[in-house]
Formats: structure tokens, C-alpha cells, sequence
């Protein structure tokens, strides 16, 4: 491994306070409820152990997820996912409207576009601290078991190290319930930028 | 009961002994298996890129599989060393989708169709054919190589399905 214990923790706190100044005032404003936030953990693990953030009730559920790649001064990928069951309500919430069957058009746009608000607004949290410029895709759409998704993002991310900085976060609605996770990978050369 | 091997991401294994499988899970990542029937020598690699993009070569880490060359090139020199002949050495390879779909005209989220696209490419390259395939859609699939038959199965949990190819 090559990111220190120490650096990986205030890795944590740097993403944590990003995410308490932007992240959740603008899920909050969506959402229009108040939300708390877990910042599980941030850890280094070589691709080929790529299984340990693989949890078994993960994969069980069939997950909604948008992905998001950031690239420009600094290089992250972000993995918005939640059970495919409570992204139908997120989704309705969304449109105003109940969503009767599948997730189709204008429902998984709309989930889209949390991913990209919610990238954006932790990616604006980064620039206004760091100046650095950042720019990201546009989001990436699916809906599969936890497993598909994570190997796919590892795969998209194209990181030529042997391992990963994961940073693993909660986010819940605190009147619905709703629970959205989001994933954060870098390569461990990234972490420097932000732990300065 | 055979002994299953289960391949990670990025990882390569080679087997010469007929109770053993190989076994592997893949996304965009494509689960390239070559094989020489009569000699019993095949290998299995988790291909998650095409090449690495700065033309440096394989560190010797666990990762002997990441990129679509290395792991090719190592895996025909491992299994000659155990007795495969190049002649007779076939593949078969599943994998390769495009999970993430997007509005976007742009080639995002494609290294799934690059790394089927540069396996064929390379597979001709080295007068290796490609026997069957299941490759493409939209879903993650388990991998199972058996030796003794030289049937790959392919199957989703999300599509619900189980196919030999």
C-alpha cells in the first residue's frame, strides 16, 4: 500500500467536510427534508480484493446507480447507488408522480441527475477549497447487482496502480428513510492533492 | 466435486489438472479462456483494460491479467511451459458489456466493446480462434471453465440466465 494510515484519515475528514458544506444542503434541497450523512470509511485496497466492499446484503439487492467520472487537476469516479425498489420512490419524489413498473425514460434521468448534482456540488466543495479545475462526464446509468456495478467503474476507471482509494459514504433522508450510498475511488497518487 | 479457482479482477490462473475449474465474475471486464484440449492446459485471465496506456510493462504484481496483451502473452508462454502446443491452443471469452448507459453521443463508459474489440484483434494476431463467445449486452456474468470438457458456462443473476458456450 502506498498511502500512509495518517493520510487516508485526513482524506476522510477533508471529503467529510466537503460533503457537510455542499453534498447535503443540495440532496436536502432536493429532497426537501433534512439529511444525515456517514462517512463509512476511506481505505486503500488492491483491485484484485476488490471483494472486501462487497457486502453480502449488497448483493442480494438489485441496485439503481449512476456513475460519474471527474477528470482535470484531479481524477475521481463517483458511484451514486441505492436499492432499485427505493430509487422508484426517489424517482417519483423526483417527478412529482408515482412510477408504476420499471424505471424507463424520463424516471432514470431524473436519477441521473442527483448523480450529477451530487458530484457537482461535492466537486464545486473541492475547487472553492483548492482552486484546482475539474470537470465531469456526463452520468452513466444502470441497474444491476453491486458487484456488475463496482467492477464496471473499476474497469471504466482505467487506474494503472494495483490498488484504490475507496471512500465509502451514507446518505439518509431523515423523513423518508431514504438511503443513498455513494462510492469515491482515486488512485492513491490523487490523495496528495487533497490531504495538502 | 471439481476444486473451483476463482479468478479476481485483474488475475490469471492456469490449471493442468482436470478436477479443477476456473471461475471468474465480469462486468465491462472481459473472462478470456484459452485452452489446449488434448494436452488438458488451460488458463483463465480477468481482462479489465486493452494495454496499458503509457507502453510500460507488467510490474510482477498479482495483476498479471489487467491488460488484455500481458495477459495473453503470459498466459500462451505459462501454458506451453506445461505442455499446451501453441497450435492447438483455442479460446473462448465472455464478458465485455456496457453497463453504464448514457445520453450522451460520446464513446463514454466503452471499455467493455475496446476490450473485446483488441482480444479479437490480438487473438488473430496470434493465430488463436476464438471458438465461442458470449460477449456484449448490458449485464455482469459468472464465468465457469471446465477442463474435462472444455465447456465455458455463462451465467446472470440479473438476466436470470444459463448458457454453455
Amino acid at each position: 500500500m502506498s498511502t500512509s494510515c495518517n493520510d487516508l484519515q485526513k482524506l476522510n475528514s477533508v471529503l467529510d467536510s466537503f460533503i457537510v458544506r455542499k453534498t447535503i444542503p443540495s440532496l436536502s434541497s432536493i429532497l426537501e427534508e433534512p439529511i444525515t450523512h456517514f462517512l463509512r470509511n476511506t481505505q486503500e485496497i488492491p483491485i484484485i480484493n476488490l471483494d472486501l466492499i462487497i457486502s453480502d446484503l449488497e448483493e442480494m439487492n438489485v441496485m439503481s446507480a449512476v456513475y460519474v467520472k471527474c477528470a482535470g487537476d484531479i481524477h475521481m469516479g463517483m458511484l451514486l447507488y441505492l436499492p432499485e425498489k427505493e430509487s422508484k420512490t426517489l424517482a417519483a419524489k423526483l417527478l412529482g408522480k408515482p412510477i408504476s413498473n420499471e424505471l424507463t425514460g424520463i424516471a432514470t434521468s431524473s436519477i441521473s441527475e442527483i448523480g450529477n448534482i451530487l458530484t457537482a456540488s461535492l466537486i464545486n466543495a473541492i475547487s472553492i477549497d483548492t482552486g484546482y479545475k475539474i470537470c465531469s462526464s456526463v452520468p452513466g446509468y444502470a441497474v444491476e447487482f453491486f458487484r456488475t456495478l463496482v467492477e464496471a467503474v473499476v474497469s471504466d476507471f482505467g487506474n494503472e496502480s494495483d490498488t484504490l482509494v475507496v471512500s465509502n459514504i451514507e446518505l439518509c433522508g431523515v423523513n423518508s428513510g431514504m438511503d443513498i450510498h455513494m462510492l469515491l475511488i482515486q488512485d492513491p497518487s490523487e490523495v496528495k492533492k487533497l490531504v495538502i | 466435486m471439481n476444486r473451483v479457482i476463482e479468478i479476481k479482477m485483474g488475475g490469471l490462473e492456469i490449471i493442468t489438472d482436470e478436477t479443477e475449474e476456473l471461475k471468474t465474475f465480469v462486468g465491462s471486464c472481459v473472462a478470456i479462456c484459452l485452452f489446449d484440449f488434448v494436452s488438458k492446459v488451460a488458463g483463465m485471465a480477468h481482462v479489465m483494460l486493452p494495454k496499458k496506456s503509457d507502453g510500460t510493462k507488467f510490474a510482477g504484481k498479482n495483476d498479471v491479467g489487467k491488460y488484455a496483451d500481458e495477459a495473453l502473452s503470459y498466459m500462451v508462454n505459462d501454458m506451453v511451459k506445461k505442455g499446451a502446443d501453441p497450435k492447438r491452443i483455442k479460446a473462448k471469452m465472455a464478458g465485455g458489456a456496457t453497463i453504464f448507459a448514457h445520453e450522451s453521443e460520446t464513446s463514454l463508459f466503452n471499455v467493455g466493446p475496446r476490450n473485446i474489440a483488441f482480444l479479437k484483434q490480438i487473438l488473430q494476431e496470434n493465430n488463436i480462434p476464438l471458438v465461442s463467445e458470449d460477449t456484449g449486452e448490458n449485464f455482469g456474468r459468472w464465468v465457469r471453465f471446465n477442463l474435462q470438457s472444455g465447456e465455458m458456462l455463462v451465467t446472470s443473476n440479473l438476466k436470470k440466465f444459463e448458457k454453455i458456450i
